[in-house]
């Protein structure tokens, strides 16, 4: 109340109870007074005309047609829900993949995997070859073969002074000393004729 | 009177006894029979259902998203439906629950999401509005700035005076009704009502006046 009027909070009041009621208004003042109850009037009018507006630009955003459209796909999403889901293959397969194939080749993938990280790390450890050869030979053999020179692992020494006194043409386009010092290098270099050989 | 009110109850009823019918139908297996029921109770809170949305979410794209899932949800969880409450209530307290869930992912997405120019979204182009029959282009322009500034006012209330005014003021629904649907008190629901109706007026009553003074100003300069 404002001056013996009543003010937007008491109209909000008296509308809310009258929807509430399902009744026209009823206020005391508002019959005793014409002032005031022009003045709910206005308000009441203000109150439908933010009703029909909210109505209307939801009605225009909606149209019949797009309704039409949406019922159509709620019924076809319902639809969908009764059906079991599917499972659809790559095209690339003809036949779909099957559960107990898959497990089996994560086995497979697994395993190799294993043998592999396996095989590196005792790589690591262990020179495979040295095992072999010492397991192949007698100890006797062994010890004779190391004290005899082998002509074809014997290392060819080049003593340092004489390679310094090389000159960059001897090394392009050779000459007699210096082939006779490789010759010894050339021969246990094989070769592939050699291996061609019967 | 308005919305639900002016529905009367010869509709509840026939709510009532076709969703009692979807779900008996349902629970026999029967569901193209279900399905075809069930399109009675579409055709027959569709729009009311896209009025909620849309003022919800102001997006009629995001709208139209949530009364389809919001339908294909009461649809998969009729089961749990008590047919002492009133479908129209159940399906709404779905539907509300939906468009609140997506304000909030919307909220966290536009954290990281630079804004967009504002454009009317779900909103026909100018022309294309103009063009159609009815309300002149003046009207067409006034209509949609009174509409603005009063989305504007809506946006500006705490979400549960909101909410309360929607409910109440534009699909009709009692404060028991109301309150049903959004789990507050029924005298809670009334002052809720009545806060958003006075604030409401202050706001609009205030951006009436700054209009007003602008234009008075842009008088007195020009």
């Amino acid at each position: 109340m404002s001056g013996g009027h009543l003010d937007d909070g008491a109209f909000a009041e008296i509308w809310t109870a009258a929807i509430e009621s399902r009744q026209a208004a009823a206020h005391p003042h508002l019959a005793e007074c014409p002032q005031c109850r022009s003045r709910y009037a206005a308000f009441v009018g203000w109150l439908d005309r933010i009703h029909d507006d909210a109505r209307d630009e939801a009605d225009e955003a909606f149209p019949p047609e797009r309704l039409a459209a949406q019922q159509a796909l709620v019924l076809r999403r319902l639809e969908a829900l009764e059906r079991p889901a599917r499972v659809i293959a790559f095209p690339k397969f003809s036949r779909p993949a099957t559960s107990t194939q898959g497990h089996a080749q994560r086995w497979v993938a697994g395993a190799a995997a294993a043998g592999l990280v396996i095989g590196l790390a005792a790589g690591q450890f262990v020179d495979i070859r040295d095992a072999f050869a010492a397991r192949r030979r007698p100890p006797s053999q062994t010890a004779v073969q190391t004290a005899r020179v082998n002509p074809v692992t014997a290392p060819v020494v080049v003593s340092p002074a004489d390679t310094s006194t090389v000159s960059d043409e001897q090394i392009f386009f050779g000459d007699a000393v210096q082939g006779v010092r490789l010759s010894s290098l050339d021969d246990i270099t094989p070769r592939a004729r050699d291996d061609e050989r019967p | 009177m308005t919305g639900a009110q002016a529905a009367g109850l010869p509709t509840r009823e026939a709510d009532s006894a076709a969703a009692s019918a979807v779900k008996a139908l349902q629970a026999e297996g029967r569901h193209a029979e279900a399905r075809e029921r069930y399109t009675e109770l579409v055709t027959r809170h569709q729009r009311r259902a896209a009025r909620i949305a849309f003022h919800y979410l102001r997006d009629s794209a995001e709208a139209d998203e949530a009364v389809q899932d919001a339908l294909v949800k009461a649809y998969s969880h009729l089961s749990s439906f008590r047919e002492e409450l009133p479908f129209e209530i159940w399906f709404t307290r779905i539907l509300i629950n939906g468009c609140l869930d997506r304000i909030k992912a919307r909220k966290r997405r536009e954290r990281w999401l630079v804004p967009m120019p504002e454009s009317p979204s779900g909103q026909r182009d100018f022309a294309e509005r103009i063009a159609g029959p009815g309300l002149s282009p003046e009207d067409h322009v006034l209509g949609r700035e009174r509409r603005q500034k009063l989305a504007a006012a809506l946006a500006r209330l705490p979400e549960r005076q909101r909410s309360v005014f929607m409910l109440s003021h534009y699909q009709g629904c009692t404060s028991r009704e109301v309150s049903v649907v959004t789990g507050l008190n029924e005298s809670t629901v009334r002052v809720h009502l009545f806060r958003a109706i006075r604030r409401l007026r202050t706001l609009l009553a205030d951006d009436a006046s700054g209009v007003d003074a602008g234009r008075m100003k842009r008088r007195v300069n020009s």
